[in-house]
Order: structure tokens, then sequence, then C-alpha cells
């Protein structure tokens, strides 16, 4: 009886998520965080396969259009908030144009048709401290850098999202894969700082 | 060794019993939440008040004289700010056709509009006050408290750009809004009391109710991009801007 009085009591601590619930800012590439932590990797460098990008007038970012996780979660200085219900964790970006607002969905898998939207159909799960994010779903429209790269509707990303440093950061790492578009997977690696400021109204006027 | 493992023992029923009663002690109203149509009321004993265009009804009236020459001379397509994919507000959307996430955290709720581009996201920060002078924003600055199962919610700091209906109806920084938040029909709707106080754009409050149902855990709220055809976007975004550029032009 005891042992299972303690048991209920201490489950949660034992079965409990690393609590990632706050505002987060990506930090610059320029800064070393403690254990040599650092952003890696740029998709400015990623591999086409085709070696197509698209013309600088089109690009999604200038029409206040979504420009898509992996371009945003790179991008320096990108603010967002992360909202953890039971059954899925809300992202949410400042620069809302831009970055609109992602559930992460927990207790599905993806669905068999998935009709292609501008952020995809996003699914995680928890691996130990980690939440791992898998993406499809992407419609062609937006850009996996700022110099036009495109993707197909193949595209893939998958997230590994923890926290470091006692919860004051935390490591985002990403894995582009579209077979008919790259020519082979492409990861980059950004730190988030934990911010106690809240997330303010960020208007989209052309672009900027 | 037996008295440490009672005491123990004890707590973990009072434990026990406290987290089943609720140690949270406020309802969670997490989900996704759709503005709720007649039908869904039917017999419940809730109705939308003024529901539709009608809202402009209960503001109209209301409007102080220079605040109802500027409603007159509004252009209700090139001074939309939501015509091109901008902000619109908090007034309009969710009273309107909201459909939102309700994101229970532990120090604030989170509101996302389906319309993210047009109505955005408010937060309502619990137990806390407002800043001293928040800087005007579309959504203003919301603070929330519970009382019993009823939220209550005061947002100010609201610039004076968007509207506070359909009808073009403006309102000024002083803009006040209260609503009173409750679950009801044994959790079915979220029903919002709305009360809109504006001293100088308004010569009394109005107050209305809002009924929203909340939806299965298995719907979802479909991504929404405004802008999704980028050459309209331009000629709409090209004609306000024109329109900016005059005014200032007059002004000075």
């Amino acid at each position: 009886m005891r042992v299972f009085v303690l048991a209920i009591l201490f489950a949660p601590l034992i079965m409990a998520q690393p609590d990632i619930e706050g505002v987060y800012q990506s930090i610059s590439d320029k800064i070393t965080l403690p254990g040599g932590l650092k952003n890696a990797g740029s998709p400015a460098s990623i591999e086409l396969r085709l070696g197509t990008t698209r013309a600088s007038s089109k690009d999604p970012w200038k029409m206040c259009q979504p420009v898509g996780p992996f371009r945003m979660m790179a991008a320096e200085r990108t603010k967002i908030e992360l909202a953890p219900v039971e059954t899925m964790i809300v992202m949410l970006f400042e620069d809302l144009s831009h970055g609109m607002m992602r559930p992460i969905y927990l207790k599905r898998g993806h669905p068999a048709k998935l009709e292609p939207t501008w952020l995809g159909d996003s699914v995680g799960r928890w691996e130990a401290e980690t939440l791992v994010v898998d993406t499809i779903g992407f419609n062609d429209q937006t850009w996996l850098n700022d110099a036009g790269a495109q993707h197909s509707d193949a595209l893939r990303l998958v997230e590994r999202i923890r926290p470091v440093l006692g919860g004051q950061y935390l490591e985002y790492k990403v894995t582009a894969e579209d077979p008919k578009a790259l020519a082979k997977p492409y990861t980059y690696t950004r730190y988030y700082k934990k911010l106690d400021s809240e997330i303010m109204d960020d208007v989209c006027q052309d672009g900027e | 060794m037996e008295t440490p493992v009672r005491v123990l023992h004890s707590l973990g029923i009072v434990l026990l019993l406290g987290s089943a009663c609720g140690f949270a002690q406020h309802p969670d109203w997490t989900g996704y939440y759709t503005l709720a149509t007649g039908r869904e009321l039917a017999g419940t004993g809730f109705k939308q008040d003024s529901p539709g265009e009608q809202l402009n009804n209960l503001i109209i009236p209301r409007l102080q004289p220079w605040a109802k020459a500027r409603m007159e001379a509004t252009d209700g397509i090139a001074d939309d700010t939501g015509q091109v994919c901008l902000p619109d507000g908090i007034f309009r959307y969710p009273s309107m056709a909201g459909r939102f996430l309700w994101l229970q955290e532990r120090d604030r709720i989170i509101m996302a509009f389906q319309s993210i581009n047009t109505a955005g996201v408010r937060r309502i920060f619990l137990n806390s006050s407002h800043p001293k002078d928040p800087i005007p924003s579309w959504n203003g600055h919301s603070v929330g408290r519970w009382e019993r199962d009823t939220l209550l919610v005061d947002t100010i700091g609201f610039n004076d750009k968007s509207w506070l209906f359909g009808g073009m109806e403006p309102h000024t920084e002083e803009a006040h809004l209260i609503e009173r938040m409750r679950g009801v029909g044994n959790g079915a709707f979220l029903e919002i009391n709305i009360t809109v106080e504006d001293r100088h754009a308004l010569t009394s409050a109005y107050t209305y109710n809002r009924y929203y149902k909340r939806q299965p855990a298995t719907a979802e709220m479909a991504e929404d991009v405004c802008n999704e055809d980028p050459e309209t976007w331009k000629q709409y975004r090209d004609a306000a801007l024109k329109k900016e550029v005059q005014r200032s032009h007059e002004v000075k």
C-alpha cells in the first residue's frame, strides 16, 4: 500500500517532461554558450538537386507571407512562444505574418491524406528530454533560404528541441529532407535564449 | 521508522485528495472553439445578443458626433486594414466569426485566432496588473483574475486604428474592454459577456454576450493564411499606402 501511494505521488515527477513553456529568442551566430554550444550550419549552404532558385521579387518574406519553419527558425532574433497543453504544443511567432502559429500534435500521427499547407502537419513525441517533431504536408510556396532555394511537396522536417543549460536556452536542431529537391538532407542548429519579456505586436509592413 | 512513513502516507492521501478535488481550483477551458450558431444554441436557453451585423445597431447610436462623422467618412474597403492582411483589432473577428484555440498556461491564457494575420493572438495575464503606460497595440493589454468559476478580464492599451465592428465605428486609445468569461451548458460553451467603454468615442458603454462552442478533442483549427494571393494583396496594399500618403499631405 505504501509503495503504491509513493508511486502515485512521485509518478508525475518521474514521468514529467521538461517544462519548455515560455518565450525564447534565437541568438547570434557570434555567441558561444558555456560548454562550447553555438549555432551551426545555415540554410544558405543547402545543396539543391536541380540547383533551381526563385526570383527575389517572389520572396514570400517581401510579400508578408509565411516563410516556413526551416527558414524562420534559422533567422537571427526570431522570437517564439511555446505554449504546451495536453494534446499539443503550440509554437507562436512574434513575427506572426512570416512565422504564423504552429500546432505540434502530441497524441496523433500524420493523417493518411494531407492537404498541403504553408506550415505542414507537425506531430511531436518526447524522447527523454527532447521533443522530436516530424513535419510533412508542405505546399511548395516557401523557400528554404534567403537565396530562393525551392523545395517540393515532399519536404520533411525533423526537429529536435531540448532545454539546455538549466532551461535557460533551447537547443533547436532541424534536418530537412526532400528527395525531389535536395541533393542530400541538411541539418542546422540554433540556440534560443529564454526571455522574461513578453511577445509584442509585430506587423509585417511591406516585407520588413 | 514507522512514524515518517505514516506521515508521508497521510501527506500522500491529502495530496491525492487535493489533486482530485482540484488544487488548481479553476476550470481549464483549453480547446478549440467556434462562434456558436443559432442551431447549436437551440434549446440551451442561451442566445447571441445582437448577432452578426446587428451589433452595429448597438454601437452606432452610442457614437459621439466626431466618431459618427469619422465613421461616415471611412472607406469600408480602402480603410479596412484587414483587407491588406494587417491586424484589424480585437473587436471584430471574435464577435463576428470567432474561431480560436484557448490555451491555458500557468500564468496566462492564450487565445490564438484562426484568422491569425488579422485577429492575431491575445494573451491574458493572470494575477497581474497592467503596466503603467502600456504601448498602444491592436489587441491591447489584458489581465485576468478568477472569481470562482468566472474569469474576469480587463483590457486597455489599444491603439486607435481598429474599428469597434464592421460598421467602421472608430474608438480611441481610451477604449476599455471588460469581459466576464465562464463555461456554460456543462462545458459545451464558453460564454463571454463583453462590455466596451470609451469615454472619448462613446456616449455610454455597451454590453453583449457571445457564445463559443467547444469543439470535440479531435477537431483541429485549420491553417488560415490571409495573403494567399500576393498580386491582389499588392494592389490593395498600394491603394492603402497611396491613401495614407494623401492623408498625411492633407494634415500638413
